[in-house]
C-alpha cells in the first residue's frame, strides 16, 4: 500500500491504495466514484474515460501510482448543484444514449473537447469522440447533441 | 506485486536499472498495463520515466529532431515539428490507435514495444532515426534498422533504457499510409511509408509485413521505372496470415498502398 495525492472533480485526495491498480480502480473502489466504466479494460472502448490533467484519457490505462499530483475530472463532476450541465442536457434531448453504459466516457471526451475547441465543426467532433465506443446509438444522435451543446452556453 | 518507482533525474532512473534486474518501463503504458493485467510479464518493479524532466523534450538540434521517452504522441503531433520529410511521422502518429490512446501513448513505447505493424515503425526506419540508450554504467546510439529482432523483440539488454529517438534532417519528402480492418481505431493490417530524397533516392518501410518492420532502401526513381520499384519491394516482404488479415490479402494490400506512397510522393514516375 502506498499513499497517493490526486485532485478529483476539484477535491483533494489522498489514497491508500496498492501499487497495481489502475486509476479506473481507484476512482471506482476507493473514492466510490462509478461513473467511469469498467468496460474492455484495455484502452479500446472508452468508457471509462476522464479528463486527466487536462486531457481525455482511457483511467484503465493510468496506474493510479502515476497519478501523484493529478487534477481528474470525472462525469460525477459535470452537474453543477444538482441541475444536468446544458451538454448532458444535449444527450438527453437528442436521445444520445439507450442503454447509457458508453454515456459518462462520451460526455467526458466531449466535455475535454468543447474545453479545448468551443466551437469544434463536425469532423472535429467525429475526430475527438473516435476513442469512444457506443452499440446502441449509431453515433449520429451523439455527434448531434454534442453540436447543439456547442451552440449554447454551459 | 511490483514497487512502484518514479525517479525524478536519469541518475536515479540508472540506479534503479541497476537495482532492480527485473524491472519494467512505463512511459505511456498504453501496452506495459495490457501486459502486465494478463500477466504476460511479472516485474519486481516498474519504473515511471515521465517525472524526468529532459525525457519530455522536443528538440531540434544539430543532429536532427530529438524526441524524448516520455513525449506523447499527441504531444510531438501537435509541437509544430512534424513538417517537411518528417511528415510520415505526422501521418503515422495520426493513424495510432484512437485520441484517446494518443494522449498517453508515446513515440518510444511505440518503438520498444516492437510490434511488426506498429504505425511509428516504419516512418521512423525511412527517415533513418536511431534511439539513444543509458544503461548503469553507460550507453549507446542504435539504429533502428538494427534494433528489431523478431516480433516485440529488440537488441535492448534488461537494464537498457531508451532516452531518446533522433530523426536526422533530410531533404525530401515522406509518407504513411495504412489499411486496417475498420475505419476507426485499429492496429495496421499493412502499414507502408516512403521516403523520397531530391536526388530521387527512394527508401521504404512496411509493418506487419515481416517478423520485423522491414526496410528496403536503394531504389532510384530517377532511373527506374514504378513498376520495377514495386517488383522489388514486393520481392522484400514475407508477410504472414493471422486475424487481421490473410498473407495473400497484405501482399495485395503492400502493393496497393505503396502505390498510394508513391502517388502521395508525386515525382515517382508511372
Amino acid at each position: 500500500m502506498k499513499a497517493i495525492n490526486l485532485t478529483v472533480n476539484g477535491e483533494a485526495h489522498k489514497v491508500f491504495c496498492p501499487e497495481n491498480i489502475t486509476l479506473l480502480t481507484l476512482l471506482r473502489e476507493y473514492l466510490h466514484l462509478t461513473g467511469a466504466k469498467v468496460g474492455c479494460a484495455a484502452g479500446e472502448c472508452g468508457a471509462c474515460t476522464v479528463i486527466y490533467n487536462g486531457k481525455p484519457v482511457n483511467s484503465c490505462m493510468v496506474l493510479a501510482m502515476e497519478a501523484e499530483g493529478a487534477v481528474v475530472e470525472t462525469i460525477e463532476g459535470e452537474a453543477k448543484d444538482g441541475k444536468v450541465s446544458p451538454l448532458q442536457q444535449a444527450f438527453i434531448d437528442n436521445h444520445a444514449l439507450q442503454c447509457g453504459f458508453c454515456t459518462p466516457g462520451m460526455i467526458m471526451s466531449a466535455r475535454a473537447l468543447l474545453d479545448e475547441n468551443p466551437k469544434p465543426s463536425r469532423d472535429d467532433i467525429i475526430h475527438a469522440m473516435e476513442g469512444n465506443l457506443c452499440r446502441c446509438t449509431g453515433y449520429e444522435p451523439i455527434i448531434t447533441a454534442i453540436e447543439q451543446a456547442a451552440g449554447g452556453v454551459r | 506485486m511490483y514497487t512502484f518507482l518514479s525517479p525524478k533525474t536519469l541518475e536515479d532512473a540508472r540506479g534503479f536499472l541497476k537495482s532492480y534486474p527485473n524491472l519494467k518501463i512505463i512511459a505511456g503504458g498504453t501496452d506495459l498495463i495490457i501486459g502486465l493485467r494478463e500477466g504476460l510479464f511479472a516485474p519486481d518493479a516498474v519504473m515511471d520515466i515521465k517525472q524526468i524532466p529532459e525525457l519530455a523534450q522536443i528538440k531540434q538540434t544539430d543532429e536532427g529532431l530529438e524526441i524524448g521517452a516520455a513525449v506523447t504522441v499527441s504531444e510531438l503531433l501537435c509541437s509544430g515539428h512534424l513538417s517537411g520529410a518528417y511528415n510520415a511521422l505526422k501521418e503515422a502518429g495520426l493513424e495510432l490507435a484512437n485520441s484517446l490512446l494518443r494522449n498517453r501513448a508515446t513515440l518510444a513505447g511505440n518503438i520498444c514495444n516492437a510490434s511488426p505493424g506498429g504505425d511509428m515503425l516504419s516512418a521512423s526506419l525511412v527517415l533513418d532515426a536511431w534511439v539513444e540508450t543509458v544503461t548503469p554504467e553507460g550507453g549507446r546510439k542504435i539504429s533502428l534498422s538494427d534494433f528489431f529482432t523478431g516480433p516485440k523483440k529488440h537488441v535492448l539488454k534488461p537494464d537498457e533504457m531508451v532516452i531518446k529517438t533522433v530523426y536526422p534532417k533530410h531533404q525530401g519528402k515522406s509518407a504513411y499510409r495504412k489499411k486496417k480492418r475498420i475505419r476507426g481505431h485499429d492496429l495496421a493490417q499493412v502499414g507502408v511509408s516512403g521516403l523520397l530524397k531530391g536526388d530521387g533516392v527512394l527508401t521504404l518501410a512496411f509493418g506487419a509485413c515481416g517478423p520485423t518492420p522491414v526496410l528496403i532502401g536503394g531504389f532510384n526513381t530517377k532511373t527506374q521505372s514504378r513498376a520495377e520499384i514495386l517488383d522489388a519491394a514486393m520481392n522484400g516482404i514475407s508477410p504472414i496470415g493471422d486475424v487481421r488479415a490473410s498473407k495473400e490479402h497484405r501482399q495485395e494490400m503492400a502493393r496497393y498502398l505503396t502505390e498510394a506512397v508513391l502517388d502521395a510522393l508525386e515525382e515517382v514516375r508511372k
